[in-house]
């Protein structure tokens, strides 16, 4: 096997080396998105620990003032005075501000005479539902003259792993887009498939002393290596440049990211038993490669998505890899046990992307 | 043994479902031969020339390369023969010798006898000059005389070139002809495909041809084309244009056609009136000789003068 695998590995990574666009596609573009999307999401953490602006009208005179010391003092939301309470209601319907309050005069809960909060209907669910929520908190708590009574105890169930500090939105994107781009890995395997066809190499390969399924594998683990590369590159670079945290076992996230890689490569052998040309490859390939990154939560966190969407995404193996990487990220002292389903997810689709591969790939074309 | 056969077909055939690419073929080529396979586009060649050299299994019979089964000593069959396809079957980012080195590898060469084999193969190709240059700045012909280079690097029993003169200029096509003539007085055998037949015609010894996957016709291209010789005289003549032209239409009425300088008389003797005719129009007679067919006409007498698509 080495006979045939040392100088496969040596011409698959001369001609890769050759091929500035694999490059491109395969290291640049990826740190291109991590920095994009880390500061993107970045500013949007900031923005969400911002105080925000809420109008407030009060009519109702020393009655209301604890509610807008309440709000003041809770350092959510900057009080921006308003001369009556149609000007609050305006502000909010112009978008000035995302919500606004207003205090009538006889302004007493007690008896049924209570304060208005108006909220802009355009604001997102994913934040007027908190922002209204925080909103009746604060108001409710200053309402009552102090802390309510404590309902509940809030703890971490035995076992947990202690939450870490200083969590950067890289500790998303780099694995979201490691995971994303190591799957193109497929695409530039499977169109050095048809190159191999196209040129008729693949028929001299088939000619010489070599058991077809040595070829075959011969073409896949330089690809299986490069994948392992690439990724492993990029969260070197992930957590050397941008600050990404490791705190699970290095182990596991190499033996992770030998499955993600396999399994890119299998894909790969997949999409070219099912295309018969370059042109093929190439739209059947970056479709499939981006709506797996989709689904499976490369772009956008599959904790946020709905539950159905959620669900979805473990059908591809994009959402098992993240799945894994996350636990191996933001957890101290995660290992091999803590991320066993990932992984055997991860490397029971590489097998099935090989098998279907194999079923379909015409040794003699 | 010297005289053992290089290459046997025996009864080799191949079905792609329900449609039949090739029949049956028996072959045998012997050691230091030029053989040329023709036929139209579909005939089979291809087809057959990827049996014998494992790259696709036969639906029946099978080949033997210098005795080794195709099918059940595969490799030591494979190692017997060097194939140059009709593509140009390299690596386009390598420079020829990382191509070779790659090629020589899978055939077990590694080493000093590596390296010796790249040399004598770029020798071979006329590209020692350009070793370190990538092949994607080569010329057809360059690439070309590469291909041959790639199908000789582990130095063949067989070699088979499958239209290896494809789009190449006059003088690659010569050092290509020069090479496979070279490897033959080294005792290689040659299995040859062509369109060109009057390339066939110039290399080979013996020929098959195919066509509908059969073989229609075999055997040395001079008893061939006596078979196909329908007789008649062709006279060449010396003089200027109209002197020639003058001659042809004197000889019309006895059976004459023209090409060039040659005149063509049916076989319907006697001649004696036309070469009067000829002579009476002022062309001085040069040759006189019977007339003979050529491997084009024998093979458009085979296969048919309609259009191949296939």
């Amino acid at each position: 096997m080495p006979a045939t695998l040392v100088p496969t590995l040596r011409k698959e990574l001369l001609l890769l080396r050759r091929d500035p666009r694999a490059l491109v596609r395969l290291i640049v573009l990826p740190l291109l998105f991590i920095g994009i999307f880390g500061y993107v999401f970045k500013n949007a953490g900031e923005k969400q620990g911002e105080a925000r602006p809420i109008a407030v009208w009060n009519g109702a005179g020393p009655a209301g003032e604890p509610l807008i010391q309440g709000l003041a003092g809770s350092k959510l939301f900057t009080v921006i005075p308003a001369a009556n309470a149609d000007a609050v209601e305006a502000a909010v319907a112009r978008h000035d501000q995302p919500v606004g309050l207003t205090i009538p005069p006889g302004f007493d809960p007690a008896h049924d005479h209570r304060a208005t909060l108006w909220i802009d209907p355009g604001e997102p669910p994913q934040t007027a539902g908190p922002l209204r929520g925080a909103v009746i908190g604060v108001l409710t708590r200053a309402a009552a003259g102090g802390e309510p009574p404590k309902v509940v105890d809030v703890r971490a169930p035995a076992g947990a792993t202690d939450p870490l500090e200083g969590l950067s939105s890289f500790q998303l994107t780099v694995p979201g887009n490691a995971v994303l781009f190591g799957f193109f890995i497929a695409l530039t395997c499977a169109l050095s498939f048809a190159e191999e066809r196209r040129s008729g190499t693949w028929r001299r390969l088939l000619a010489a002393p070599v058991p077809a399924w040595k070829l075959l594998v011969a073409k896949l683990v330089p690809y299986v290596a490069l994948g392992a590369i690439q990724v492993g590159l990029l969260f070197a670079i992930g957590a050397l440049g941008f600050g990404m945290q490791i705190n699970g076992s290095i182990a596991a996230l190499a033996v992770l990211t030998v499955g993600v890689a396999t399994c890119a490569t299998t894909l790969g052998l997949l999409i070219a038993a099912l295309s018969s040309t370059e042109k093929q490859i190439s739209s059947l390939g970056a479709v499939l490669i981006m709506i797996m990154g989709l689904v499976g939560g490369c772009m956008f966190p599959r904790a946020l998505m709905p539950h159905v969407m959620q669900q979805v995404g473990l059908f591809v193996p994009h959402g098992w890899a993240l799945d894994g990487y996350y636990a191996l990220l933001r957890r101290h002292g995660t290992g091999f046990a803590d991320v066993l389903r990932p992984l055997g997810a991860v490397y029971g689709f590489a097998l099935l992307f090989a098998v279907a591969g194999l079923r379909r790939f015409r040794f003699d074309q | 043994m010297a005289n053992d056969p290089v290459l046997e077909l025996v009864g080799l055939g191949k079905d792609y479902g329900v449609r039949t690419a090739v029949q049956t073929i028996d072959l045998t080529l012997s050691r230091g031969e030029i053989f040329g396979l023709l036929g139209p586009n579909g005939a089979g060649k291809t087809t057959t020339i990827s049996m014998a050299c494992g790259v696709v299994p036969p639906s029946r019979g099978t080949a033997r390369i210098a005795g080794a089964d195709i099918r059940t000593r595969t490799f030591d069959a494979k190692r017997a023969i060097g194939l140059v396809p009709q593509d140009l079957a390299l690596y386009d980012e390598l420079t020829p010798r990382q191509n070779l080195a790659f090629f020589g590898q899978l055939y077990g060469l590694a080493g000093d006898g590596l390296a010796r084999r790249i040399d004598w193969a770029l020798g071979i190709a006329g590209l020692t000059d350009r070793a370190g240059d990538l092949v994607k700045t080569f010329s057809g012909g360059m690439k070309r005389r590469l291909n041959l280079a790639a199908g000789l690097i582990h130095e063949p029993t067989l070699l088979v070139l499958d239209e290896p003169t494809v789009g190449v200029d006059p003088q690659s096509r010569r050092h290509i002809f020069e090479a496979i003539r070279g490897l033959r007085d080294r005792g290689m055998t040659i299995l040859y495909t062509s369109h060109y037949m009057e390339e066939v015609e110039e290399l080979c010894d013996r020929v098959a041809i195919m066509d509908a996957g059969r073989v229609v016709a075999s055997g040395a291209i001079d008893a061939l084309t006596a078979q196909h010789t329908t007789g008649g005289v062709e006279i060449e003549l010396d003089g200027d244009e109209a002197a020639i032209v003058a001659a042809a239409t004197a000889a019309a009425p006895h059976g004459a056609s023209r090409t060039g300088a040659t005149l063509h008389l049916e076989a319907r003797p006697p001649y004696a009136p036309a070469i009067s005719a000829i002579e009476a129009a002022g062309a001085r007679i040069k040759r006189i000789g019977a007339r003979r067919a050529d491997l084009e006409t024998v093979f458009l007498a085979l296969t048919g003068r309609g259009l191949r698509d296939a």
